[in-house]
């Protein structure tokens, strides 16, 4: 399984530093840890990674080959996939479908077999229908499948993202705030989730604002602050850190 | 029956022409692209149909293959500089797009006939054929409903950076769109040409883009369903409306305004969700009842 | 004669400006196509016409046909733009509603004028040429020239110097953050909307005296020039309308005299879709037409 590792990447809007020579390594079979206060520039991180922000400086390789000018859509068939901190759906698609949707770069029937309905066609459908029945039940949302995504709780909306992001089996997740406003009963769901996926060898990257959350569940923790790396290691020592707990005085981390 | 047919053929035609058009303008939305090109496409197919079979001695099935094959590379060669532009941009591109061609078939006059058109196009095509074309479309739009594609479709048309964080190739889908849309457009403007004796450049311009869209707008953008409602509105509005025809530009811009203001999914789209959303409230009702006589047992 | 046709194309071209101005306002500060705009031309046209032969003096009836385009674009506001608007995503849907209400307008004055061409009456505006450096122009061409100056350095005025214009701007940038500061966005939108219904309406008259030729479908070709000028010009911004519309104009009046007949709409829509492929945002546009796909 491959790593994907960051090296000296800066991201400017302007005269803003936003990301300000970062590098660091999310490994497979592991969670990751990214922490850091509002406007850390922790989104701006997961954006140059999958490809929708284009890199001031620095590299981003998976698996040793560079991914840092590759467009989104190739950033995610090379494994890479994410969410999105402010839920983006497919507001007029059911559950379902919006789980379906993730299933793209696992297709095999072609654009003519498609057309003509040709038993391809009929195989990819059947077989990612069947798949993402399995994910409904493990996020246990199956009660949800004929639901309107934009209808939904939003609770229940970051988990249709996150089935959709790991639908395809990527090797590399990227998880934007994916518990933000749950409460602990379903955040604690998500947790035992996010280890088994680690246990199959996916490399996670967990951005979370409560500490205590990422802590217990990574094995290693960066700290971003106004676009700097200003600790990372043992999330243990890390919150401990006085650079840090600077950092998040007066801040929202619980 | 018989008898039905007869007093209402030219209106059967009507719709099932209208049909054609109007799922050549749908791929294109439904996929979220803002193109008006249905007119251009139509345009190419319906010329080259007609120059074929007037002045070569091409099979009048090749005629339209070829028809439709060209206005469908014009259609993947169009999306190329348009793979850059979006929302009112594309509408634009496409507008022009169409004005291009009307003013190159006004203009090539020696092979085209200019202003006056082409006269004397053999009558090959009748109700069934266009019944038969209609229905193969719509298998082919059935087909791409419940693929890969149609899911890729809805997704650009929703929220595009969600397709390309999936992998999906925008460009790449939007070539297709085109490519589908045009095929449609030119299989159908051939078929129109067949049918019509005479065609001009005016039959592809201003209200050509305006029925298209109104087929689609009234009907619905994204269910096989869609066209099929705004057509047969379209074709039966005037009949029904016969004491206004004097003003049936007027009644059908009032109707696109309610329609999109009101019932923004359009008709056939509204019905279908109507379905689905039966259908939905059973099944949960039936798994709601299944989950309380397991409660009951244990 | 190469000056002559240069001539002619900014006397056809300021009147474009005219029209293209409130369209690209319009655009401006709402982000939607006014797909009626060409309607409202042709309505100031027909206005003018019937005010002048039921006895009005011209003046007077170009006056109240530029009131009454303003209200009516009032109207397209209010009937075709602000429920969608207020949904939110209003691009597509509020194309197809202005169509419906250019459709209802076109069919409105095919009936008035029984599909007739009108001519405003002989004598309407006095038909006079002067020797200018050896072109040839008209009193008509002079006025048309002298008034869209005046109405353009009065509306970049009024749009930079006001408070209106200062609304408009932020209105244009951010509605809510307009909001916020006190801008209500509903009146902004209304005083744009009257006064682009207004230009159009003084435009279609314009154009019916200079070709002395009134029809329903009149708004059609402008409306599409429009779109070439406001892609050249870059969607919403008002000096980039300007100098594309002179552009236009003299480039139609050029390929004319010039060119084969017939190639001139293939020309002008082939720049067009040139300036899309190599500039999206226009020449001095600065509204960013590109989304998606690409890292940014
Ligand atoms: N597209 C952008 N243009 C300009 N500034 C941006 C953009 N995206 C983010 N920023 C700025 O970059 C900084 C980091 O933002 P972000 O990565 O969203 O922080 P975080 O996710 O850690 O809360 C913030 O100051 C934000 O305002
Ligand atoms: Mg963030």
């Amino acid at each position: 399984m491959p790593s994907l590792k960051l090296e000296n990447v800066a991201k400017h809007f302007g005269g803003l530093k936003a990301v300000d020579k970062v590098s660091m390594e999310v490994p497979p079979g592991e969670i990751t840890g990214l922490i850091g206060p509002n406007g850390a520039g922790k989104s701006t991180v997961v954006n140059m990674i999958s490809g929708v922000l284009a890199l001031t400086e620095g590299d981003i390789t998976v698996d040793g080959v560079s991914v840092a000018t590759d467009r989104a859509d190739i950033v995610a068939r090379k494994g890479v996939a994410r969410t999105f901190q402010n839920i983006r759906l497919l507001p007029e698609a059911t559950v379902l479908d919006n789980v379906m949707i993730g299933f793209h770069r696992r297709e095999e029937a072609g654009v003519l077999a498609q057309m003509l309905g040709l038993p391809a066609a009929r195989r990819d459908t059947k077989r990612f229908e069947e798949k993402a029945w399995d994910l409904l039940r493990r996020f246990r949302m199956e009660d949800f499948a004929e639901y309107e995504a934009g209808n939904l709780a939003y609770g229940h909306q970051r988990r249709v993202e996150m089935m959709r992001a790991i639908a395809a089996e990527p090797d590399i997740v990227l998880l934007d705030e994916p518990v933000a406003g749950m409460n602990d009963v379903e955040s604690d769901e998500l947790a035992t989730i996010f280890r088994e996926l680690a246990d199959s060898g996916m490399g996670l990257l967990l951005i979370e604002h409560n500490v205590g959350f990422v802590t217990r569940l990574c094995k290693k923790v960066y700290v971003l602050d106004s676009g700097r790396m200003i600790a990372s290691g043992d999330p243990e020592a890390v919150v401990r850190d006085p650079q840090v707990v600077a950092a998040y005085i007066g801040t929202s981390g619980h | 029956m018989i008898q039905f047919y007869y007093a209402y053929q030219p209106i059967i035609d009507f719709f099932l022409l209208s049909v054609g058009f109007g799922y050549s303008q749908q791929i294109a939305l439904r996929a979220g692209v803002f193109s008006i090109a249905t007119a251009g496409f139509a345009a190419l197919g319906s010329y080259c149909v007609a120059i074929l079979a007037t002045k070569t001695g091409v099979p009048i099935f090749l005629t339209v293959i070829l028809g439709t094959a060209l206005a469908a590379a014009v259609g993947g060669l169009l999306a190329l500089p348009l793979a850059r532009l979006r929302g009112a941009f594309q509408a634009i591109a496409t507008l022009a797009f169409v004005q291009i061609i009307l003013s190159l078939l006004l203009y090539g006059e020696g092979f085209t006939g200019g202003a006056l058109g082409i006269v004397g196009i053999p009558r090959e095509v009748n109700t069934w054929i266009l019944l038969i074309v209609v229905g193969l479309t719509m298998y082919v739009m059935w087909n791409i409903g419940r693929s890969g594609m149609g899911r890729v479709f809805n997704a650009l048309r929703q929220e595009e950076s969600v397709a390309s964080s999936l992998g999906v190739n925008i460009g790449k889908y939007h070539i297709i769109a085109f490519i589908i849309s045009g095929a449609v457009g030119g299989l159908f403007g051939g078929l129109q040409s067949l049918y019509t004796f005479q065609i001009e450049p005016h039959n592809y311009g201003f209200a050509f883009i305006v029925n298209v869209l109104t087929v689609v707008i009234l009907g619905g953008r994204t269910t096989l369903l869609g066209p099929i409602m705004g057509a047969l509105i379209m074709a039966i509005l005037p009949e029904i409306a016969r004491p206004l025809a004097e003003y049936r530009q007027a009644v059908n811009g009032v109707i696109l305004i309610l329609v999109i203001t009101f019932l923004p999914n359009g008709v056939g789209d509204e019905i279908v969700f109507w379905f689905r959303r039966r259908k939905q409230a059973r099944q949960q009702q039936h798994r709601a009842s299944e989950k309380e006589a397991r409660d009951a047992v244990s | 004669m190469l000056s002559q046709q240069i001539l002619n194309g900014l006397v056809s071209g300021s009147v474009y400006a005219l029209f293209s101005l409130g369209f690209t306002l319009i655009f401006g500060v709402q982000k939607l196509l006014n797909f009626a705009h060409g309607a409202t031309f042709m309505a100031g046209a027909f206005i003018a016409y019937y005010c002048t032969i039921s006895g009005l003096p011209f003046l007077l009836a170009i006056g109240f046909s530029m009131l009454a385009t303003g209200l009516i674009a009032i109207l397209i506001d209010l009937i075709a733009f602000r429920t969608l608007r207020n949904r939110g995503n209003a691009e597509f849907p509020a194309l197809v509603s202005s169509i419906g209400v250019d459709l209802i307008l076109v069919s409105i004055a095919q009936q008035v004028s029984k599909t007739q061409v009108l001519n405003f009456p002989f004598g309407t505006f006095p038909i006079k040429f002067y020797d200018l450096f050896g072109l040839r122009i008209s009193l008509l061409q002079i006025v048309i020239l002298a008034v869209v100056a005046v109405l353009v350095a009065a509306l970049i005025f009024y749009l930079r110097k006001t408070t209106f214009g200062r609304q408009v701007r932020a209105v244009a940038t951010n509605e809510r953050a307009a909001a916020l500061l006190g801008v209500n966005a509903q009146s902004v939108y209304l005083q744009t909307f009257f006064i682009a219904g207004a230009l159009a309406g003084l435009a279609g008259v314009l154009i019916g005296l200079l070709f002395n030729s009134i029809q329903f479908l009149m708004g059609e070709p402008y409306m599409l020039r429009a779109f070439v000028v406001v892609v050249i010009g870059g969607l919403g911004s008002v000096q980039g309308a300007i100098v594309a519309s002179l552009l236009l104009g003299v480039t139609q009046s050029l390929a004319v005299a010039y060119l084969p007949s017939g190639l001139t709409d293939a020309i002008i829509f082939g720049l067009l879709f040139l300036v899309l492929l190599v500039r999206p945002n226009g020449l001095f546009g600065d509204i960013n037409a590109v989304a998606g796909g690409t890292r940014q």
